[in-house]
């Protein structure tokens, strides 16, 4: 999937996924976003979010927690931890990566 | 199984589990279009649940340069008095009232959807308001009927509403890490100061052209500033 870019982390660098971590890292630290609030800042279809959803989740980016307030089910998803840190290193490398470029990307630091 | 999510809105089709295939953005992001689409993203989010310093400003301050305006010109020791003072006053409170809808409005959008720590944090500091003008005016009635002269009134008035108000901008600024809204704290506090020591038909025309001035250039200022809000759709 990732095929020029190996550095980059396969579960983030896929333009859905990318979108659902940019919107879940722009939470409060301990907030959690509802299921239909997250799909409506995205404009994603409900099949489509949730799939990508439990991608993320299986790669322990993502949190999704499913409860009842007054008898109504509701979804809750929130960016884990180690989401966080996954999402913050996938923006490191992908700076470097750009920081790199201009020579085709030698290995070459220069001093 | 509880498979697929039970708040999923009408019309979510039972086909949700499909592969991810072709939806997944088609084709390969390259490092240059990943960044973009971050940026991009973040500029939308900050449309859809960011908050906006520039509205909330230019409401104050046209609110102060109206309002106070009107207070200075009906003031017994001002000019000529095109409507009563109380009838200024009126229009003062109205307009701050409408002020301070601004930014609860934005509140409300930003945090709709979300649970958590900040909601808590923001329904206590909506709360904050309400107590501190709950007591503030009940100091200041009591005070006022124990025989205050009426420009000492109206100091009191001005001078403590203010007051109340930028310690309550100040602390909001330290909550969310919110400089524009510290500023703003900082401002009241300084337009409460100044217009005591103005003393009384004074105050309001400092109110009004410094007070409300300052707030609509910082206005302008945050307008000029904030970006263009990322990509178009």
């Amino acid at each position: 999937m990732t095929e020029g870019w190996p550095e980059l982390d396969p579960v983030i660098h896929a333009q859905a996924r990318l979108r659902v971590m940019v919107t879940l890292s722009g939470l409060a630290d301990g907030d959690r976003l509802t299921f239909p609030r997250l799909q409506e800042l995205l404009e994603m279809t409900a099949g489509n979010l949730s799939t990508h959803l439990r991608k993320l989740e299986d790669a322990g980016y993502t949190h999704v927690e499913k409860t009842h307030r007054r008898r109504t089910p509701v979804t809750y998803v929130s960016l884990t931890q180690r989401g966080r840190r996954a999402f913050e290193d996938y923006t490191a490398r992908l700076e470097a990566l750009l920081a790199n470029r201009p020579d085709g990307g030698t290995g070459t630091t220069d001093h | 199984m509880s498979d697929d999510d039970p708040t999923a809105p009408r019309g979510s089709d039972p086909a949700a589990a499909a592969p991810a295939g072709p939806d997944s953005g088609g084709g390969p992001l390259s490092p240059a279009a990943s960044l973009a689409l971050i940026e991009s993203e973040r500029g939308r989010l900050l449309r859809r649940r960011g908050v906006n310093p520039a509205p909330i400003f230019a409401s104050w301050g046209i609110a102060w340069l109206i309002g106070f305006g009107l207070c200075y010109l009906a003031a017994p020791g001002g000019p000529s008095a095109p409507l009563p003072m109380w009838a200024a006053a009126a229009v003062l409170v109205a307009l701050c009232l409408a002020a301070m809808v601004v930014p609860v409005v934005q509140g409300v959008r930003a945090g709709r959807g979300v649970r958590g720590p900040s909601r808590t944090t923001g329904a206590m500091y909506g709360a904050c308001w309400a107590l501190a003008f709950l007591a503030l005016a009940t100091v200041n009635l009591t005070l006022a009927r124990g025989g205050l002269d009426a420009d000492l009134t109206t100091l009191l008035w001005t001078g403590s509403s203010l007051t109340v108000a930028g310690v309550l901008y100040l602390a909001g600024g330290m909550l969310w890490q919110d400089r524009a809204q510290y500023l703003l704290g900082v401002w009241l506090l300084a337009s409460a100061v100044a217009g005591v020591l103005a003393g009384v038909p004074g105050n309001f025309l400092v109110l009004s052209l410094a007070g409300g001035g300052g707030l609509l250039a910082l206005a302008l200022y945050y307008a000029l500033r904030r970006p263009a809000g990322g990509a178009r759709p």
